[in-house]
């Protein structure tokens, strides 16, 4: 499971933000001591950082520019000040990504996963059962059988099996879409997904993915 | 400076002259002294007064005029004093020394609401900062206990964080002090942080957002990226607004990449803009027909917008026909300079 550590002052935000990320698969954790952040930092050794630029004691730009001189910890800025000034200062400090205050959960996630996919080994061949899934050639191949995929297909897919075994909402897919260009609506969701359905059936798994009344996809 | 109105002016002088000018000839007409003398007495009196005021008149119409045209020629009358000498005659350098005392206690006025602005602005920028936390927090909880918090929330919640960067980019576009970052942004980067933003919203109304990927894709321009967020975001909200209630919804975005400029066209198909709102779609606290129908409209994302763009060197455009369809354009120079180097 995959460590971030939350640097915020604001305790409420602290508590919902680290409440969002347990639920969606991380373990998160607070930092409590701000005069020795980056000495904690060192101590807990997340795979993430989530740093808030108006912290106390040392501005987060500051504390982001000492860690970048001895740890290479990927790590989003995320702060109420929105300007294109104070993201270029950051990300020429060496953040990996900067959001602004307030933003939208799914979206955060969104980013968190890229930000870790993108400093970790992503890898081009993923397994669902005895499925191999070619991602970038947009083919799914079982034994022989080989079947291909669209981009918005795949894409609901390769969501999908990230959070395999969790409910995932229409939102998050639709919001993960989105995040790739993909604008589409309600109805081409569900035509989306019923066509899945329907080419994991072609590879013998016909009852991969369903449907949980009110609350989203599942796939099992 | 008129030659009548100066005389006019010095009437009481010339008319005490030809008063005493009469009683001193009476006065030598009554000595039986010499005509001669007397027309030769009579031609130097009228010879120097008139030579006194004429040298008088030019003094002050060179003056005068100067300064009057001057006031004219600028743009800011007020620093008409710059641009003239002082003065020689005693009235002018009166009025000029009076208009100095007058232009610096002005200028100590202007200076003071200038740093009231500031403050407030600094003031404004700062709330919003704060006011973004508890915001934060609202979002976070309403997304962590869907049990209690249904989407009408987020909703809410949405509009609330929409009118607050509103204030924040009103105070930013309002002021003289350069608030933007112009580089190179990546036009898909804007369109899709715009799109995310409002997914909620189009779903909920059912409009599509149609994005050209070929015109749009790998086209980069010169342009502060929050910004033209903020703009963008205006527009779409105003499309989302003004929407009619067909199936076919849609908001089309599309860029035109030419050698000197790019254009980003944003249309959608509501219910467009009457001919006679058009030109004044973009003034202060305009609402229009539109606004009158739909009510909640507050005529100020249009103005900011157009503000904003000004500030960045875009030219923003708007062409519409009612019932049909609302296009907006967006041109963005690109900078030549740098393709002339290579």
């Amino acid at each position: 499971m995959k460590k971030i550590l939350i640097i915020e002052d604001e305790q409420i935000v602290a508590k919902e933000l680290c409440e969002l990320l347990n639920s969606s698969g991380y373990e998160s954790i607070v930092l409590e001591n701000f005069q020795e952040a980056k000495k904690e930092i060192f101590n807990i050794s997340p795979d993430l950082v989530l740093l808030d630029i108006n912290i106390p004691y040392k501005n987060g730009e500051l504390l982001l520019q000492e860690l970048r001189r001895e740890s290479s910890v990927p790590v989003i800025m995320v702060t109420s000040r929105n300007n294109e000034t104070d993201e270029v200062l950051s990300m020429s400090y060496g953040a990996d990504d900067y959001i602004t205050k307030p933003y939208n959960p799914n979206i955060l996630l969104l980013r968190i996963g890229a930000v870790l996919k993108r400093t970790g080994i992503s890898l081009e061949v993923q397994k669902y059962k005895e499925l191999e899934i070619y991602l970038q050639k947009g083919i799914i191949k079982r034994g022989e059988k080989e079947v291909n995929l669209t981009k918005n297909e795949m894409i609901i897919l390769n969501y999908l099996l990230a959070h395999q075994n969790k409910i995932v909402t229409r939102d998050e897919l639709m919001t993960d879409l989105w995040n790739n260009d993909e604008y589409i609506n309600d109805n081409a969701l569900t035509v989306n997904i019923s066509r899945l359905r329907s080419k994991l059936k072609e590879v013998g798994y016909q009852d991969a993915i369903e449907t949980r009344k009110k609350m989203g996809y599942i796939l099992l | 400076m008129k030659f009548s109105l100066f005389l006019k002016d010095k009437f009481y002088f010339i008319f005490t002259f030809l008063g005493i000018y009469f009683l001193i000839i009476s006065m030598f007409f009554a000595f039986h002294i010499d005509f001669s003398l007397i027309l030769a007495t009579s031609l130097l009196l009228f010879f120097f007064v008139i030579l006194t005021l004429f040298i008088e008149y030019f003094k002050k119409r060179n003056f005068y005029t100067n300064l009057l045209s001057n006031i004219d020629a600028l743009d800011q009358a007020y620093l008409v004093l710059e641009t003239i000498e002082k003065p020689e005659f005693y009235d002018g350098k009166i009025l000029y020394q009076a208009l100095y005392e007058i232009n610096k206690s002005m200028n100590e006025f202007t200076k003071n609401l200038e740093y009231q602005v500031e403050d407030f602005k600094e003031y404004i920028e700062m709330w919003i900062h704060e006011v973004k936390i508890p915001l934060s927090a609202l979002i976070l909880i309403s997304n962590n206990h869907k049990d209690k918090f249904d989407k009408k929330m987020s909703v809410q919640l949405k509009r609330l964080e929409d009118y607050v960067d509103q204030v924040l980019y009103y105070a930013r576009s309002e002021n003289a002090e350069k608030d933007y970052l112009i580089k190179e942004i990546r036009l898909s980067k804007v369109i899709k942080n715009v799109g995310l933003k409002n997914m909620d919203e189009l779903l909920e109304n059912k409009i599509d957002y149609i994005v050209d990927h070929a015109t749009t894709t790998n086209v980069s321009v010169l342009t502060d990226s929050k910004w033209l967020e903020f703009i963008l975001g205006q527009i779409i909200n105003n499309s989302i607004k003004y929407k009619k209630e067909i199936e076919d919804s849609y908001i089309k975005i599309q860029a035109f990449d030419e050698k000197n400029q790019t254009t980003l066209i944003i249309e959608d198909n509501g219910i467009g803009i009457k001919e006679s709102d058009l030109k004044q779609v973009f003034d202060k606290t305009f609402t229009g027909e539109n606004g009158r129908i739909k009510g909640k409209s507050t005529g100020m994302g249009l103005f900011i917008s157009k503000n904003m763009c000004e500030k960045l060197g875009h030219k923003i455009e708007i062409e519409s026909v009612e019932n049909q369809y609302t296009r907006i354009y967006i041109t963005f120079a690109k900078n030549n300079y740098y393709e002339v180097l290579k």
